[in-house]
C-alpha cells in the first residue's frame, strides 16, 4: 500500500512539476517536488524505503535535467537514507522540528548536487544562494502543509468511523 | 533487513551511481543510456500531455475572450497569406535567377537549410543546468543538431531518446558557440553564464565594439551555420590586457518558447570532424 502511495505521489509530483514549469519559468529552481516525495516517504523511518524512494525519484528527475545522468539519483538516495535514519533516531513531532527535517534534506540535496556538479561537469558553478534559500524554504513549507493536511484527514476519518450515526446491523 | 546490510546496500548504491556518473565521460555520442532513455521516454509523454492541456486551456480561454476579434483577425490573416504567397512566387523567381547566374559564374553555394519543427515539452532552469526537453516526432534528432527559434539561436541537441531530445540552451554554463560581431566582423566565442546572459570572449582590445551591436553565429564551430542571430551587446569593458569583457543579451526569450526549429543536415560532414573539432563542448 505504501509503495503504491509512493508511486502515486511520484506521478502527481511529475504532473505538478510539468504544470508548474509551464506556468512559472523559475518553478524548478524554487521547488523540488520529487525531493518532497522522497522526504515524505523517508520520514516514516525506514532507511531501505528512503534510499530506494530517493533513487527512483532522483533518476526520474535526472531524466528531465540537462546534467549528467545520476546527479539527482545520487543526491536523493543520500537524502532519503539520511532523513530515514534521522527519523529512526529522533521523534520529531513539533512543527519546527518537522520543518527542520525537510529544510535540512533540501539543503543537503543542494550541497551534494553542487559538489557532484563541480566534479562531473565542465564549467560548473555553485547554485544561486537566493534560489537555494527559496528551495529550502518551499520544501519545508510544502512538507509541513502536506503533513498537516494528511494528519487532519486521518484524524477526521478516525472520528467519523468512531462516531458515525448508522451502524451496520447484521441479523442474528 | 539487518541494519548493517542496509548500510552496505546504501554504500553500494552510491558507489554504483558514482560509476554511472563517471562512465558518462567521454560522451556517448548523444544516445541516452538505458536508464536515462527510460526516464525520458516515460516522463516525456506526461510532459507533453500537461503541455498540450495547458495550451488547450489557454487557447480556449483566449478564444472565449476574443471571439469578436477572431473574425477580423482571420480576414487580416487571409490577406497576409495571399501577400506571402505572392512574395513566395517572386522569391522563387529570384532564386531561379540566382541559381542561373551562379551556374554561369560556376559558383557553388551551400544548399539552403531545411528546418523541422519541434515542440518544447519541458524547460529546466535550475541554477546550473539549463535545458529543454523536445518532442521531435517520428524523425529522430541527432546530437549537436542546431536548435533555433524565429528570434535566433536556442542551443543544440545533447541527448536523444526515441521521439524526445534534450537541448542544451545557449545560456547553460557549459555551452558555447563561435560568433562574429555584425559590424566589425570580429570573431569570438560566446558562452553561457549563471545570470542568463552570454559572455563574448576573445575579442581583442583594439577592436571597436559598440553597445547595441548585433552578434551572429560565425559558422566556424561545425555546429551552427553562419548568420543566425545570437544576441545584442549590452556592455563592453576592458577585461584583461588582451581581450574585451563583453556581455551579450540573448536574442531569444527562452521562457516563452513553445516551438523551436531543428536544423536538418550536416554543416560539415561528420567524417571530417573528430570530437575535438567542435568548438561547442
Amino acid at each position: 500500500m505504501r509503495f503504491l502511495k509512493f508511486v502515486a505521489g511520484l506521478a502527481i509530483a511529475a504532473l505538478l512539476h510539468f504544470a508548474g514549469a509551464r506556468l512559472i519559468p523559475n518553478f524548478s529552481q524554487a521547488v523540488d517536488l520529487f525531493l518532497l516525495v522522497v522526504a515524505l516517504e523517508a520520514r516514516h523511518g525506514s532507511p531501505m524505503a528512503g534510499m530506494f524512494a530517493g533513487l527512483a525519484a532522483g533518476l526520474l528527475a535526472d531524466g528531465l535535467s540537462g546534467g549528467p545522468f545520476g546527479l539527482y539519483g545520487f543526491a536523493n538516495t543520500a537524502v532519503g537514507f539520511g532523513i530515514a535514519r534521522a527519523a529512526q533516531q529522533l521523534v520529531v513531532q513539533r512543527t519546527t522540528g518537522l520543518a527542520g527535517v525537510f529544510a535540512a534534506g533540501a539543503a543537503a540535496q543542494q550541497a551534494i548536487l553542487a559538489t557532484l556538479a563541480l566534479v562531473f561537469r565542465d564549467h560548473a558553478e555553485l547554485p544561486d544562494p537566493l534560489w537555494l534559500l527559496v528551495k529550502v524554504g518551499t520544501t519545508a513549507l510544502l512538507g509541513l502543509a502536506w503533513t498537516a493536511a494528511a494528519n487532519q484527514l486521518t484524524h477526521r476519518l478516525r472520528f467519523w468511523r468512531a462516531h458515525r450515526a448508522t451502524k451496520i446491523q447484521f441479523p442474528g | 533487513m539487518n541494519p548493517s546490510r542496509v548500510r552496505l546496500l546504501f554504500a553500494a548504491l552510491l558507489v554504483g551511481q558514482l560509476f554511472l556518473l563517471a562512465a558518462q565521460e567521454p560522451d556517448r555520442g548523444g544516445a541516452a543510456s538505458l536508464l536515462e532513455g527510460a526516464a525520458l521516454r516515460s516522463l516525456g509523454p506526461l510532459a507533453r500531455a500537461v503541455d498540450a492541456s495547458s495550451h488547450a486551456l489557454a487557447s480556449a480561454r483566449q478564444g472565449l475572450r476574443r471571439r469578436g476579434e477572431l473574425a477580423t483577425e482571420n480576414r487580416a490573416l487571409r490577406q497576409e497569406v495571399l501577400e506571402l504567397r505572392r512574395r513566395e512566387l517572386r522569391m522563387a523567381g529570384l532564386e531561379q535567377e540566382i541559381a542561373g547566374l551562379s551556374k554561369t559564374l560556376a559558383f557553388s553555394r551551400r544548399h539552403a537549410a531545411a528546418f523541422r519543427i519541434a515542440e518544447v515539452v519541458h524547460a529546466d532552469y535550475s541554477s546550473w543546468l539549463r535545458s529543454f526537453v523536445l518532442y521531435v516526432g517520428a524523425g529522430a534528432a541527432h546530437r549537436n543538431q542546431a536548435v533555433l527559434s524565429d528570434e535566433g539561436l536556442v542551443g543544440r541537441v545533447i541527448r536523444v531518446s526515441g521521439a524526445y531530445a534534450k537541448v542544451q540552451l545557449l545560456t547553460d554554463r557549459a555551452a558555447s558557440a563561435g560568433v562574429q560581431l555584425q559590424r566589425s566582423r570580429r570573431q569570438g566565442v560566446v558562452r553561457g553564464s549563471s545570470a542568463g546572459e552570454l559572455l563574448l570572449d576573445f575579442i581583442p582590445l583594439q577592436a571597436e565594439v559598440e553597445v547595441g551591436e548585433a552578434v551572429l553565429t560565425a559558422g566556424i564551430d561545425g555546429v551552427y551555420p553562419r548568420g543566425i542571430r545570437v544576441g545584442v551587446v549590452i556592455s563592453v569593458e576592458p577585461g584583461n590586457e588582451v581581450f574585451h569583457r563583453i556581455v551579450v543579451e540573448p536574442a531569444v526569450d527562452f521562457s516563452r518558447l513553445s516551438f523551436v526549429y531543428l536544423l536538418e543536415g550536416e554543416l560539415v560532414p561528420s567524417a571530417l570532424l573528430s570530437e575535438g573539432d567542435h568548438a561547442v563542448p
